[in-house]
Formats: structure tokens, sequence, C-alpha cells
């Protein structure tokens, strides 16, 4: 766990902030789709660290720039919106296993909604989806949003995807949902070639496992889940993990995932309202 | 070179406790359930460190736990209902005791079961596993053959539990207490005549959390064990209650987040405690607290720790 000084911490859109954080050297380079666990490192309540996808990362000589992007969305994000450059905050990460690019990719569609941004983001400027010698027009980018003001995070992506914008109140690009796009490219992809990475709200990874459900095309996801400690020991951040004829299992958020195979998790059952071991 | 005269320059104070028959290097432990088997938090402390680790409670069978979600923050506390999640006791022995082996520091397994048999099974197989320090017996679990009352509920549970378990081992015994009883130190007394070596507690208390967006539980398991510094000060009552009212050592568990959490435990009579919630808010949190814990010493220039448990001053 390494404590970190905040140089930028800036609404970026409504409800939505950008925090700088630089951090001594030997914080490890995250790999894209990793996440770290933050805490106002003066802070009493609430209680536990928040887990955060990384938006960006600089290494420079002396110090290292973490870039978290959130939405502010309860008790921590909250105060966290709060902090001033200056304030210090405790970092542990990078934790969890990030995205992965499968060997053949030619095509990579990134599928993200919200603050779901936040991970494509990095893997992007990391540059993942352009090895092996790919242009940048390999990958293509579905970001979408409630409406043009909540969009964020799109300046770090030109010239690095072919970006398609979508907003549900169709004040900027196309009017509905990212996956109605990705509808109408799918089936012009290879499947051996192509990989999907999505990250965003539970409505639109519901959509995209019928949408892809008759293809072959590989999707990665990468979930979110209450967290307490990051590293696999409370076991707080469970997911279903299953599918047609295999025993239903959980798997951790923080240690399994982030990063799931899209047709490895389990629609979220509504709860069964029971009452046992605890 | 200026000599310092301080008394205890040189000598570290003695930190070394006796639970029962277990030998402690240090009173600090960790909880079971928030520290994993070890393993997960090897990267971040030394665990030589530490008095005793705690695992993850073991069961006859691997367990696959409570559908989410399973955790919600609250006032200064945490609720959980992760559904005693394991690996099972067999998985546990083959392939996480050889790598706590490698380490100075006792090994506590603290277990659980369904039934009496259950119980009784799990620490028979314990029983001849090289590298296990002792047992912690969870009886806050419902008795599937009782109508799902908790074994700890019950004096006359607790005791047929822990008179179970010890005729299956030799191995040191802790009982750990459910607080949500009406008379804790009624449940000590029965599982100490019952054969404990000495009783660990509090368990979580148990609570509950709504969102009134979605009228729904926080939690999909309803209930939860609420820990965290919210509970401490009812976890330290117990403590104080407990340690009045039986011979064996108490160790003091709930919400200890810092040394001085830790000392209250020793004041009102601990003689070991348990790091819980601490473990998820800071991986190091543990060894802060041992730090700390000797700083104290040395500050009143007590030589052993022994001077400090018990020293309640009331009157």
């Amino acid at each position: 766990m390494m404590t970190g000084k905040i140089s930028d911490n800036r609404s970026v859109a409504p409800g939505h902030f950008l925090m700088r954080l630089r951090l001594p050297s030997s914080f490890a380079t995250p790999a894209p789709g990793q996440f770290v666990m933050i805490r106002a490192a003066a802070q009493g309540e609430p209680l536990l660290a928040r887990p955060l996808s990384v938006f960006d990362f600089h290494r420079y000589p002396d110090h290292c720039v973490l870039e978290l992007l959130y939405r502010v969305a309860g008790r921590g994000t909250a105060l966290f919106s709060g902090m001033r450059p200056g304030d210090e905050a405790t970092v542990l990460g990078p934790l969890g296993r990030g995205f992965t690019l499968p060997a053949g990719i030619r095509r990579t569609l990134l599928v993200a909604g919200g603050v779901g941004v936040a991970p494509l983001h990095f893997l992007i400027r990391s540059g993942l989806p352009t090895v092996r010698g790919q242009s940048p027009g390999a990958a293509t980018f579905y970001l979408g949003a409630k409406s043009r003001d909540l969009l964020t995070g799109v300046e770090g992506l030109g010239g690095r995807c072919d970006l398609r914008i979508c907003t549900d109140d169709g004040s900027r690009g196309h009017c509905g949902p990212v996956t109605d796009l990705l509808k109408r490219d799918i089936d012009d992809c290879d499947p051996k070639e192509t990989v999907v990475f999505a990250c965003g709200p539970a409505p639109m990874i519901r959509v995209l496992e019928p949408l892809l459900k008759d293809t072959l095309i590989p999707c990665q996801v990468s979930l979110e889940e209450r967290m307490a400690c990051g590293i696999g020991a409370c076991l707080g951040c469970a997911i279903a993990v299953g599918g047609p004829g295999r025993k239903t299992e959980y798997r951790k958020v923080c240690e399994d995932g982030p990063v799931f195979d899209l047709r490895d998790i389990l629609p979220v059952a509504p709860f069964d309202s029971r009452e046992g071991c605890i | 070179m200026i000599a310092t005269s301080g008394e205890n320059r040189g000598d570290s104070p003695n930190l070394s406790v006796t639970i029962g028959r277990l030998d402690l290097k240090n009173p600090v432990m960790t909880a079971s359930g928030t520290f994993g088997y070890g393993e997960e938090y090897a990267p971040f402390i030394d665990l030589n460190r530490l008095g005793a680790v705690v695992v993850k409670g073991l069961s006859l069978e691997p367990r696959s736990g409570n559908p989410p979600p399973r955790i919600m923050e609250t006032p200064s506390g945490m609720l959980n209902a992760i559904g005693l999640q394991n690996i099972g006791v067999r998985v546990f022995i083959d392939e996480k005791l050889p790598f706590l082996r490698e380490f100075d520091t006792a090994v506590v397994a603290n277990i659980f079961g369904e039934t009496v048999d259950e119980y009784r099974r799990v620490a028979g197989i314990l029983n001849g596993a090289e590298g296990v320090s002792a047992i912690e017996v969870n009886i806050s679990c419902p008795n599937v053959k009782k109508g799902g009352i908790a074994f700890g509920a019950l004096p006359e549970l607790a005791a047929e539990v822990t008179r179970g378990v010890r005729g299956e081992t030799d191995l040191p015994l802790i009982v750990k207490l459910t607080p949500n009883v009406t008379d804790i130190t009624a449940i000590a007394a029965a599982v100490e005549a019952a054969g404990a070596d000495a009783v660990s507690l509090i368990n979580t208390l148990t609570g509950m959390s709504v969102d009134i967006e979605t009228r729904r539980p926080h939690l999909a398991n309803v209930t939860g064990g609420l820990s965290g510094p919210a509970i401490r000060p009812v976890a330290l009552r117990m403590v104080w209650q407990t340690v009045r009212a039986v011979k064996v050592p108490v160790i003091g568990i709930g919400g200890i987040m810092t040394a001085s959490d830790a000392l209250e435990f020793f004041i009102a009579g601990a003689t070991a405690v348990q790091v819980g919630t601490a473990n998820f808010v800071n991986p190091t949190a543990v060894l802060k607290i041992l730090d700390g814990i000797e700083e104290y010493l040395v500050r009143h220039k007590m030589a052993d720790i022994a001077e400090l448990i018990g020293s309640l001053k009331t009157g």
C-alpha cells in the first residue's frame, strides 16, 4: 500500500471526476483492466477503501501518475470528489486480472457505457489493441452515455481508434444504446480475428450476451461489485459463474476478475431473501 | 555516545502469552474470515511476525457461499453474509497448510458444521494434520437438526459441540462465541465446563440494512454479520464480563483497528486479541497494532504484557 498525493481532482461532467495522483516510482505499472483500492489518508468514515479502475497511467523518471475517473455514487466517492490538490490518499494495487488479447486478433471492438469508459480508455491508451502491427482503425470504440454532457474520456481516444458515440437522448451521435451500433457491425466481423472488450452498466452487459450469442466472437467484460479488501480475502465481491450444464460457482471480482469472459458470467438472480449462515 | 536511561533499552517487553496449552510469541492474531488462508496477505506483510493466523472457517465439504450482494458498508462497520464459503478441510490441508507451515507463526484452524457430527469429523481430520497449532470452533452456525437455532445460542448446545470436538482432538481448543445471546457468560461457562481451553469473542452481531429506493435489503441474505469499530464497545463489555465468569483465557475480538483499541481489550482482561475488519482496510494493520502494543508497554515501563492484562481500575 502506498501513499499518493493528489495533483488534480476536477469535475469532467456532472457527477463525474478525474483524479490525478502522484505516486512513488515503486508503484507497479498497471495492466489495462486492473484496478486500485483507494482511500483518503485522513479518512475516518467511510471505513473501507473503494475499488476504482485505472483510467490512465504515466511513468516519469522519479515518480508516476495514476489517473482515476469516477462517478459520485455514494459516501466514498462523494468524499473523493471533495479532495484537493495536496491531499493524500492511500492506494493498494494494481489489483486483479485485466484484459488479455487473444492470439490472432486483428479487429478490436470496445463497448463502454458511462463511467465504464475508464478501463477501456486505459486499454486504448496503453496501445494493447494495436499491437502486432495493426492500424488504429482496427479498433472501434462504441461509447455511450445518457447525454452529451455525460460523455467522458473522449479526448484521450482521438486518433487511436474509430470512435462511435451514442447517447440515450440523441444529444450527440447515435440516439440509442451502444449495442445498436455494435449489432450493425458485428456480422461483418470474422469471429476468429475479432474480440469485444466491454465495461458498463448492467443493462448494457445484459444486452451483449444475446447479441454475441450466435457469433463465436470472444467478449471480455469488466465487472464491478462491492469490495472490502480487494485482495481476495473477504469474499465479499462474489459473482456467479457457470452456464448450461455447469455447476454455478462464485468467483471473486477482485482476484479472478474484474475482467471475465462474458459467456461465463450468469445474470444476477433476484434476491432470494433467505436467512442462513452469515 | 550518550547512554540512555530507559530500563527497556535493548530489552523488548515480553509479549508472549499462553492460551491454554497454546504458546504464542505475541498476543496478536488475525480473525477468521478476514485473512483468507494467510497467503492472500503474504505479499503485504511478514506472516512470521504474527502471534497466530486464524484461517477462514473450514467445513467438512467445500461450500460455495451465499449469492451476492454479500457485503454492505454501514456506519463505522460493515455487514457481511458470505455464507461461510470455503474450500473444505481436506483441500485446506492439502493445498493451503503447506504454505502456512513455512512460517514461524501458529496456525489456528477455525471450524464449523451444521451438525455436531460434522464438527467432530472436521476436528478429527485436523487432529492429524502437521502444522495446525489449535482449533477454533465457530458455534454461530445454525444447527440444522435443531430447527436452525445457532449452536452458540444455548449453553447446552454449545457444550455439546465443545464436548464432541474435544473428544476428537488433543489440540488446544478455542470456542468462538456469538454475541447474539442473552447472556454470553453462561455460554462461556458451559463451553469451559465442556473442555474448551479458551474462548474467543465476539463473532459478528446480526444486523440488516435496506436500500430505501428499491426497498430491497442491501444483502441478498437479508441479514448479515456486523463487524468493525461499531461493535467494539459491545465486544469490550462482553470480554470484560466473560473474563470474570470463566478461568480459561479470553481472546478479545471486535472492531480492533488500532493498538489503542487492542490495549483496551488487554486492560479489560483479554489474554490475546484478534484483528478482523482492519485487515480489509489496511493489509498491514495487524503489524501496526503489534508495534503499537510494544511501544505502549515500553512507554509504561512494563516488562511483560501480563502486567497489563486485566489491569482495569474500577471503583
